[in-house]
């Protein structure tokens, strides 16, 4: 009698992910990434060690890298929280360089009508109106979706092309036009943030905002009825909550965000505004696209969104250098971002399933 | 004259039209993929340099298949690995972008003098090519037993299966299917229509042509007067002085437009009584991944 035994492999459905077990398949994810990217570093003839270390030498340290790495990080931060809220309602916010945008326009209108204000009048007042204008445009979708019933993914991707057009209006050859090429004139004096740690005072807002968004999900009323809608919506139904009525709470608040992030991206530290030609580079506005990455890997968790998007934002930053010190082709930073996307996307899988040798006795 | 502005606006609808009716056999296997974007980048790379390399043909063919093979990376992903389709749309979408910034932005500029796609009166032959496939698409979806087995896969797999469809099979064939013509659709952006590369050309094309889609009920009929509609539209925010000379609106404004117009056309289409009037195509199964238990 011969027996054969073939190790099969078999995919096994997980019921709960831990939150140790997450952390785990986000570094085997960061790992891979690493190492495909890798792959394309040696294809350029780079030796891939000597580039990551002149990455994150670079992002890290506090002379060269690490203000624009911490800008960039909370910058991230606003827009994953802008992404998590609508999301644990069920709603796919893929409108957060509209709303960034228009946050920005709120913004700057305020600075730009009322130079004179002091500045403890005027910076609270252009973020006040950066979140009302970019809760107006996610509301706009989240009204069509709960009321109307549109296809929220399609409407906040419509409407993030509108708000480009719209800023582009406004700085290149518009009413804001500056005198350098696509940017805006420069913001007052008056307008200009508080700098903590080089960057703008934002950056702690934005941690306590995320505390905030953490405890308002977990543990108040209105946070449940999001989490009952999202999880399960004809219980939601049943139990009596209102969904129009969430969605464009959800997508209002996730717009107020992204708004408060036009603020945090351009009043600090250029202190104008930027637009480049539709045809080139708009590497802030695809920015905002990392908030659906990065509130996927943290399982639509707030707190681990800041530590997740400053590594991130390291990334960003430290990228730039390959194509500046070790002239390697242009472009390989933003081909680095887009491996980890591919790869955390791929490695969704395993937030569901994992895998499981069945051992087969043949004969 | 008017001739040559509805020349353009035809290859724009032809653009559509080929990105859309791929998208359209996936939406009805029940495979959303929301990166056609990025499909169509990738099929406009790869179709832009192999036609440097080898000319337009090679190009056409080689762009095609890239999309092709990115068409199979997400059914890899949403079908065998059941990743949530907006997710690997998306991942497929941020990786089109920076990798086709990383390996074609380097030869940006336009196609090399002599290298003209054929045109039949200032028209490309594509239009026509485009206008078979949604036939052939038309034809298979409702007139044949693969259609028939297509649309129960978008429909309810779990029933289909049991009657002896492969729904894996089905959706892999399908989900590859768009891919080829997301490509195509890149490449003949790229090659025929801009006839150069510049960073990201496709500036939003894909996500009208995924809302087309939507707001053709899911009909290859409804479809093809949807592309020629937006082809109009899109052309003219690009030049509206040949039907309306000294247009007050700036420019921006009127690149604002068809994006306005797709969310004004998939509101009117989600309303309740539209729906009711206008049996709805969708796909029962959209977006879910087939799980056998």
């Amino acid at each position: 009698m011969i027996s054969l035994r073939f190790p099969r492999l078999k995919f096994e459905r997980i019921v709960v992910l831990t939150g140790a077990d997450a952390i785990k398949i986000s570094a085997l994810s960061v790992v891979i990434s690493f190492m495909v990217f890798g792959a394309f570093l040696s294809f350029e003839g780079a030796d891939p060690l000597v580039a990551y270390e002149h990455i994150f030498s670079f992002a890290f340290d506090p002379k060269l890298g690490l203000p624009t790495t911490l800008h960039r990080g909370f910058f991230l931060v606003f827009n994953t929280l802008a992404f998590i809220i609508p999301l644990a309602a069920g709603i796919w916010n893929i409108g957060m360089e509209g709303q960034f945008y228009l946050g920005t326009i709120g913004a700057f209108a305020v600075a730009y009508s009322f130079p004179d204000l002091s500045p403890a009048a005027l910076i609270p007042l252009m973020l006040i109106s950066g979140a009302i204008f970019g809760a107006a445009y996610g509301a706009l979708a989240g009204f069509l979706k709960g009321k109307m019933n549109v296809n929220e993914v399609v409407v906040t991707i419509m409407l993030n092309n509108i708000a480009f057009w719209l800023v582009y209006l406004l700085t290149v050859g518009g009413p804001w036009a500056g005198i350098a090429e696509s940017t805006s004139r420069p913001l007052p004096k008056n307008a200009w943030a508080p700098m903590i740690w080089d960057t703008p005072f934002t950056s702690i807002l934005v941690i306590a905002l995320a505390i905030l968004v953490y405890f308002f999900l977990k543990k108040t009323t209105i946070g449940y009825q999001i989490r009952t809608l999202g999880s399960n919506p004809i219980v939601a139904k049943h139990v009596g909550i209102s969904a129009p009525k969430i969605s464009v709470l959800v997508m209002a608040i996730g717009g107020a965000i992204a708004g408060l992030s036009g603020y945090h991206m351009w009043a600090g530290d250029p202190a104008f505004l930027m637009i480049p030609r539709p045809e080139a580079y708009k590497a802030i506005g695809d920015l905002t696209y990392w908030g659906i990455i990065l509130g996927l890997i943290c399982l639509l968790n707030p707190l681990a969104s800041v530590p997740a998007s400053i590594f991130i934002g390291s990334i960003i930053v430290g990228a730039t250098v390959l194509v500046r010190r070790l002239r390697l082709p242009f472009g390989l930073d933003v081909l680095f971002l887009g491996i980890i996307s591919l790869v955390f996307a791929a490695f969704q899988f395993f937030h569901q399933y994992r895998i499981k040798r069945v051992k087969v006795v043949r004969r | 004259m008017i001739w040559p502005f509805i020349a353009r606006s035809l290859e724009i609808a032809t653009i559509l039209l080929l990105a859309a009716i791929g998208e359209l056999l996936d939406e009805r296997a029940g495979v959303l993929n929301v990166g056609i974007e990025g499909l169509m980048l990738f099929g406009g790379a790869a179709g832009f340099i192999a036609a440097l390399k080898w000319g337009l043909l090679p190009g056409f063919i080689v762009g095609t298949i890239v999309g092709g093979a990115f068409g199979l990376l997400h059914a890899i992903l949403s079908i065998t690995l059941k990743v949530n389709q907006v997710v690997s749309g998306m991942g497929v979408w941020l990786f089109a972008m920076g990798f086709v910034t990383y390996w074609a932005d380097r030869y940006s500029g336009p196609l090399p003098m002599g290298m003209v796609s054929p045109k039949i009166y200032g028209l490309s032959p594509m239009f026509f090519i485009a206008l078979a496939i949604v036939f052939v698409i038309w034809f298979i979806l409702s007139r044949t037993h693969l259609g028939l087995k297509i649309r129960s896969v978008g429909e309810d797999p779990s029933t289909a299966e049991v009657s002896g469809v492969n729904v894996i099979r089905i959706r892999y064939l399908c989900t590859t299917i768009g891919g080829l013509l997301g490509g195509l659709a890149g490449a003949f952006l790229v090659l025929t229509y801009l006839a150069c590369w510049s960073h990201l050309p496709t500036m939003g094309l894909g996500w009208v042509a995924l809302a087309l889609v939507m707001f053709s009920l899911w009909r290859p009929p409804i479809l093809l007067a949807g592309a020629l509609l937006f082809g109009f539209i899109w052309q003219f925010a690009i030049s509206p002085e040949t039907i309306y000379a000294g247009i007050p609106a700036p420019l921006p404004v009127l690149r604002m437009l068809p994006f306005a117009v797709t969310i004004i056309f998939l509101t009117a289409i989600s309303s309740e009584r539209f729906r009711r009037k206008w049996a709805l195509a969708k796909p029962a199964a959209l977006g879910q991944p087939y799980i056998k238990e």
